[in-house]
């Protein structure tokens, strides 16, 4: 066992963590107060590379590994970047450009890849539905074939960037009698008719990433937009789980490492009977928990990312441990952070409130704490 | 990166869990009180045959930490919390402390024993009332010829009934001096067994010294006191993060077992969600603890940077996180669970000790807080 990352593996973080501190998190605050997607960031994100990192270079990527791809998803956190960016970076690259890359035909990739890619446009993925959640088999989203185009009928729930994605990756159900055999996945752009967004949901935490219904009204899109086979839908969604579990946690893992550090910092400036805080015991140990905590966590999500790379099918109950572990126990030094700052960690202008809100989905997306629990059990 | 046990290290626990018995736990918990020889001899037998499968000399003489060492410790404390304890009392705190700060006369007559599993070895370190951190020894050496004549009293020392030798940690002029003595030698009193909680098969027992002349042979030093107590420290709490994967893996398995095999309503316990759900929670406290665990190993085996605080981090989260797996074994068994002698049971009684011994909890929270503070 060897748990190193290489030198350019940490050169890349540092420059990342530089990047995003200088270009990004400056308006993290003002954007998450507005409930705001930040737009020029995201293209920023693009430019960096980090939209298209595990992307291949004829495609407007890096070719990265996936623990560099985790990485980058770490110093995202780290630097500051709020979780409604991240999520948005998530939903966008992880969950609708890899479908498409792993599963879509030639055509479909040089389509869409690169533009995902760079951030002109941006994509999002629709599987939960507003009677569909965890139980995927049970989604009632139909697609009707008519020749040689697919009607779309239903609607899809708490699809992250849904209002404002140029194209979606969306699974419905073309076998109506079978289950999860039954599902498949299509692409289907902004503008195509019958196809709406609803309100923005207004959520708890993750501001600046924006949340919506889809709605699907006889939305006729042509056959070519079936990515892969029909019935195979299922199976593309379970691989997304990798990214879900690794990618998409390690933002939490980064913003702990953020938030413990400008508690180390206020700890050290705010005096009380004469002392710094940090100078009680109490202090020190609720910092303590906080690193306990990135450190016990950080492992579990390279640990996806590790044999992700070394090509190995998805051990379900790892990535469950990951999604659990980090969902559950990540509540406790969250709040902790929040108590540490006293009054002023109630209050907006102090980045421990963003944290505690934006921490809250955790155990919730992406299968909530329960479900993970449900897989763990039958697996064991 | 690399998450797998590579082949040697599966070999070793393969063999190590084919060497000890599983009644191991019981046969020494049923000596407790009896005969000290016929503990000896016991202990002997398992020390020969961990040393026949190469588990004696891992770490040894480096006195450095390695994901092979934790996995084959975790194997080890599985099967038998007590022996572990014991044994890595002797091979991985005195034998590192003989191999790093004893004289190399010392070495070359101690470390192939220990190797050889023919020697026992002790540490005398806790005093009554001391704390490491920031009150001196009371135990004290003085030179009176070519010998140091020692006083003072020792708490919990570990092996200290059956030790061949006993490492005694004593104040000098000049700083910290480590003296071997034999239970045997004139003014060592070795007092009565603790009856502790949990970890019932591991003999523990104050040390008493009065005017005990040690030729100066057998003492090595004055070391600066922070390094070798940090380093004693270290090793101390790298034993016991083990130790609770060990108790860990020990309680989650018994636990599984019992819902597998008990049923209520016509199935087995573990169709119900709520010992299913405690089940995943054990199991993912138990997962992410050995993660934690062979990070910080891998950290002391490279010297990295961080190793110190990652230690510390992982002694805590493994040590209440026994306890936390314990509880919830318990829970699933149970009335069964409240019967002594069952895994759940001692795992849960010898978990507290876990978050007492070395660097406690409280004390570990405060070295990784001021560790953070400090570079902010």
């Amino acid at each position: 066992m060897e748990f190193s990352f290489t030198p350019e593996q940490l050169m890349f973080k540092e420059q990342l963590i530089r990047f995003a501190g200088k270009e990004i998190v400056p308006k993290v605050s003002e954007h998450d107060l507005h409930s705001e997607f930040d737009a020029d960031s995201f293209r920023k994100l693009g430019e960096f590379g980090v939209l298209g990192l595990h992307f291949p270079e004829e495609l407007g990527g890096s070719a990265a590994d996936v623990v560099t791809t985790v990485l980058a998803g770490e110093a995202l956190g780290e630097a500051g970047v709020d979780g409604g960016l991240t999520l948005a970076y998530g939903a966008h690259t992880f969950l609708c450009a890899d479908t498409i890359l792993c599963h879509g035909s030639a055509a479909q990739k040089e389509k869409y890849i690169p533009k995902l890619a760079s951030g002109e446009w941006i994509g999002c993925m629709g599987l939960t539905e507003p009677g569909a959640g965890s139980d995927v088999a049970s989604l009632n989203t139909r697609a009707q074939k008519a020749d040689s185009t697919y009607i779309l009928n239903g609607s899809k729930m708490f699809i992250t960037n849904g209002s404002i994605a140029d194209v979606a990756v969306i699974y419905a159900k073309t076998g109506k009698d079978l289950k999860h055999a039954g599902i498949s996945a299509f692409i289907v752009e902004k503008g195509t008719p019958g196809f709406s967004a609803g309100r923005d949901l207004i959520k708890m935490g993750v501001r600046t990433s924006h949340t919506s219904e889809l709605i699907f009204e006889d939305c006729e899109i042509p056959e070519e937009n079936l990515i892969g086979q029909e019935g195979a839908g299922f199976l593309m969604a379970l691989q997304t789980v990798e990214w879900d579990r690794s990618a998409l946690l390690a933002p939490f893992i980064g913003g702990m490492t953020y938030i413990l550090r400008k508690c180390a910092r206020y700890a050290k400036e705010r005096y009380q009977f004469g002392r710094p805080i940090a100078a009680f015991q109490a202090t020190k140990h609720k910092i303590a928990d906080m690193k306990i905590f990135i450190e016990a966590a950080r492992s579990l999500c390279y640990r996806i990312a590790w044999c992700k790379d070394q090509g190995r099918p998805l051990n379900h109950l790892e990535a469950a441990v990951a999604k659990l572990f980090m969902g559950d126990w990540s509540l406790k030094p969250a709040n902790d952070a929040m108590l540490l700052h006293g009054g002023y960690g109630y209050c907006h202008e102090y980045e421990v409130e963003r944290y505690f809100r934006d921490s809250r989905l955790a155990p919730i997306g992406g299968g909530t704490s329960d479900i993970q629990k449900r897989i763990i059990s039958k697996l064991m | 990166m690399d998450f797998d046990l590579d082949n040697r290290e599966s070999s070793l626990i393969a063999d190590l869990e084919k060497a000890i018995d599983t009644s191991a736990e019981k046969r020494l918990r049923d000596l407790k009180s009896g005969d000290p020889l016929e503990c000896l001899n016991l202990f002997m037998d398992y020390l020969t045959r961990l040393a026949e499968v190469g588990y004696l000399s891992v770490g040894l003489r480096d006195g450095r930490n390695s994901t092979s060492l934790v996995a084959a410790q975790e194997a080890l404390a599985s099967i038998s919390p007590s022996l572990f304890l014991s044994i890595e009392s002797s091979t991985r705190v005195f034998g590192r402390l003989m191999a790093l700060y004893g004289a190399s006369g010392l070495k070359e007559e101690i470390l192939p024993l220990l190797e050889q599993g023919r020697y026992v070895g002790s540490v005398a370190l806790t005093e009554d009332g001391m704390s490491v951190e920031n009150e001196p020894f009371k135990t004290a050496a003085a030179v009176s010829g070519d010998n140091f004549l020692i006083t003072g009293n020792k708490d919990h020392v570990i092996n200290g009934p059956m030790a061949d030798r006993i490492a005694v940690i004593t104040q000098s002029g000049e700083g910290l001096l480590v003296a071997l003595v034999g239970t045997e030698t004139a003014g060592v009193t070795v007092g009565e067994r603790y009856a502790t909680l949990g970890y019932e098969g591991t003999p523990v027992a104050p040390l008493q010294l009065e005017g005990v002349a040690v030729p100066s042979t057998q003492v090595t030093g004055p070391f600066e006191p922070a390094a070798i107590l940090k380093d004693l420290r270290r090793w101390e709490d790298q034993v016991l993060t083990s130790a609770s994967l060990g108790l860990m893996k020990r309680s989650f398995h018994v636990a599984l077992s019992h819902a597998r095999n008990h049923t209520r309503g016509g199935k087995p316990v573990i169709a119900y969600q709520e010992v299913a759900f405690k089940l995943a929670e054990m199991l993912t406290i138990r997962q992410t603890a050995q993660l934690l665990a062979y990070r910080a190993a891998w950290m002391d085996e490279t010297e990295d940077r961080e190793r110190d605080v990652l230690i510390n981090c992982a002694k805590t989260f493994c040590a209440e996180s026994a306890e936390q797996v314990a509880s919830h074994a318990l829970q699933v068994l149970g009335g069964n669970g409240l019967i002594r002698g069952n895994a759940a049971e001692e795992s849960y009684s010898s978990a507290k000790y876990l978050q007492v011994a070395g660097t406690s909890s409280e004390i570990s929270r405060m070295k990784i807080g001021e560790s953070i503070l400090e570079r902010a």
